[in-house]
């Protein structure tokens, strides 16, 4: 009884990792080459300590040319004269970066940001242009009337307010975090992918092979989803990536000790043989999951059956 | 260890990693100086070895259970696909084509800018009626920062002093006014063209609002028989940045229509459609305004005379007009 509930919590838990790894923002695009290729969504926090390098990089600029127009006292003419000159500096700034740098800025290149196209196709001027000038719109005009203080009255600057706060949330709201600047522009900024090539696990000795046999029944526990974090324990071993050496170790162990009881696997393993266990168990099962999956039967995780 | 001995999916792997790491190093490159920085030999085997690379990864996601693998080829498949459809204009290309395209973009949308500027001539009809009829609607419709203590209480000597810029004028003040006004027209014309989408409604009420302040100034000027100095000091700039903000309000409407009026399109396929043209009509309106900006920043302080000051400004208007009217047509039609 009790171990049916446990099944049920694992099952519902498992249930909602995967929805929650879905939603971890992956934009899906269709290339004419037609493979489907997969991007992961930026996040809002990168994205505006993006804006926030860019803005300060435009600012170093106006106040440069402010000194060197010899416009350093300060006063409402120095400062509507810098506003005018943020805004002719910056706009420009964010569309000739975005499109000499295949959509990064500098502040974009610093955090590994990256604008694309969301239809599959490059990146065009009118995408970058629109994307780029909604955000004055959207943003920056409305902040800059904000700071000058040109408001007329409380409430004309509880609107302007209202409208920068509700426009920046918007993206929030929807999954591929999207401005309504990158709506109309049909654009999306992603996190630059980054490609390592871990080595093959199953490429291991022979000798590891040999010494520990599984037969098909043991192999028929486990999923695809139980193999991959197998496969992540272990790479984070051979990296030595977390935690000490000892409580690896321990990790480690536990794991194989867990499986044994599960798979029913009867000969003792030394706790110095744990790795070469779990490498030559992870080779057989891949071996049989991908076999199986060949002949159009995909397992995803430990509750396939049911 | 044999072949035979591996995994299907490693052997697969094997079979390709060579071309993998190829591919990696080149984008590499590509991705720290630029694809103008490959040789021959790099772009031409960019091209392939990201179809290779595409291939596999759908290979993979098949018949490969290695995570580790497949996160690889998704990153580089991915990284492939941004170097190979990176955007290629120089900009030196792009301002050529703007400048082509732009005039065109102008014609298509002739009836919403003149919707615009008729909207504004009412407003300054309105305005110029109002003020006739009871001066105190000056105060109503000219904000401060505008006027900048030019209204009913000033003389009419004070007038003509801020319109030919008497002697006792700082530069800061000068440079701030220029600003402010500068800044009040570019504030409505950036919010007519970006407020457009909602149905064109706020676009009509910022035109008629504009319309409403030149009528109304007009009418304090006029009344006082300065009508023609002011027609002077308005023109040398004015005409060009009124057609900025008739041209960005033209913008503002046509995305109105767009959502208005989608035709067979959903309306979001409808706005991207029309914001094709929209946006280069607002980047034609920024074009223009920077230009005014800096005839009002050097010419009208320097020039005094009414008759170049409207010669200047007309002048000016003109030639935009040729612009509007002959650019861009020659590359248009052999396409067709």
């Amino acid at each position: 009884m009790t171990a049916a509930a446990g099944d049920r919590r694992a099952r519902r838990r498992l249930e909602r990792e995967r929805t929650a790894r879905k939603r971890g923002l992956a934009l899906e695009l269709l290339p004419p080459e037609g493979v489907p290729i997969r991007f992961g969504v930026a996040g809002l926090g990168a994205r505006i300590g993006a804006q926030l390098t860019d803005l300060m990089l435009c600012t170093a600029a106006v106040i440069a040319v402010l000194v060197l127009l010899g416009l350093t006292v300060g006063g409402t003419a120095t400062t509507a004269v810098g506003a005018l000159l943020f805004f002719a500096i910056r706009t420009p700034y964010y569309i000739a970066a975005e499109l000499l740098w295949n959509g990064q800025t500098l502040g974009k290149r610093m955090l590994r940001l990256r604008v694309i196209s969301a239809d599959g196709r490059g990146l065009t001027t009118h995408a970058v242009v629109v994307r780029n000038l909604m955000k004055e719109v959207e943003v920056f005009v409305p902040g800059t009337y904000l700071i000058l203080g040109a408001a007329d009255g409380p409430i004309e600057s509880l609107v302007v307010l209202a409208w920068v706060a509700v426009l920046v949330a918007i993206p929030r709201f929807n999954a591929r975090r999207q401005r309504i600047g990158d709506m109309i522009a049909n654009t999306v900024v992603i996190v630059q992918p980054q490609a390592v090539l871990m080595p093959d696990l199953t490429a291991a000795r022979a000798p590891t092979r040999e010494r520990f046999v599984f037969d098909a029944t043991q192999l028929d526990h486990y999923g695809r989803y139980e193999l991959q974090t197998l496969e992540q324990v272990l790479q984070s071993e051979t990296r030595g990536a977390t935690g000490t050496r000892d409580q690896r170790r321990a990790n480690l162990v536990a794991i194989s000790r867990a499986i044994r009881t599960k798979i029913d696997y009867r000969e003792t393993v030394a706790d110095d043989d744990t790795v070469a266990f779990l490498r030559a168990f992870y080779a057989a099962q891949r071996a049989y999951l991908e076999q199986r999956r060949l002949f159009g039967e995909s397992r995803e995780d430990k509750f396939h059956r049911g | 260890m044999s072949e035979t001995e591996l995994l299907r999916s490693a052997r697969f792997r094997q079979a390709r990693e060579a071309d993998w790491r190829r591919l990696e190093e080149i984008l590499e490159r590509s991705e720290r100086r630029g694809r103008r920085a490959l040789g021959f030999d790099d772009a031409r085997d960019l091209a392939t070895l990201y179809r290779q690379a595409c291939t596999s990864l759908s290979v993979a996601r098949e018949i490969s259970l290695d995570r580790g693998l497949l996160d690889y080829l998704e990153a580089l498949t991915a990284r492939a696909y941004l170097a190979v459809y990176a955007p290629q204009q120089s900009l030196a290309g792009v301002l050529r084509r703007f400048l082509s395209d732009a005039p065109p973009a102008l014609r298509r949308s002739a009836g919403h800018v003149l919707l615009a500027a008729l909207t504004m001539i009412l407003g300054a009809a309105v305005g110029w009626l109002l003020y006739l009829q009871d001066p105190s609607w000056y105060g109503v419709f000219v904000p401060g920062g505008i006027g900048q203590g030019r209204g009913l209480g000033s003389s009419t000597a004070e007038l003509l002093k801020s319109i030919y810029g008497g002697g006792d004028h700082r530069v800061g003040q000068l440079t701030a006014f220029a600003a402010y006004l500068f800044s009040h027209n570019t504030q409505i014309a950036l919010f007519s063209f970006a407020l457009g989408v909602f149905v064109g409604l706020p676009t009509l009420l910022l035109c008629l609002y504009n319309g409403l302040i030149l009528g109304a100034f007009a009418g304090l000027h006029v009344e006082r028989g300065i009508g023609w100095d002011l027609l002077g000091w308005l023109s040398i700039h004015g005409v060009t940045e009124l057609a900025a903000v008739a041209i960005a309000g033209g913008g503002g409407f046509r995305l109105g229509a767009a959502v208005l009026f989608p035709d067979r399109m959903t309306r979001r396929d409808a706005l991207r459609h029309h914001s094709r043209d929209a946006v280069k009509l607002a980047l034609a309106a920024a074009l223009m305004l920077v230009v005014a900006a800096g005839i009002e920043g050097f010419a009208r302080q320097l020039v005094a005379d009414t008759t170049v000051r409207l010669a200047i400004g007309w002048g000016t208007g003109g030639l935009w007009l040729a612009w509007f009217a002959f650019g861009g047509r020659r590359r248009a039609e052999p396409a067709r």
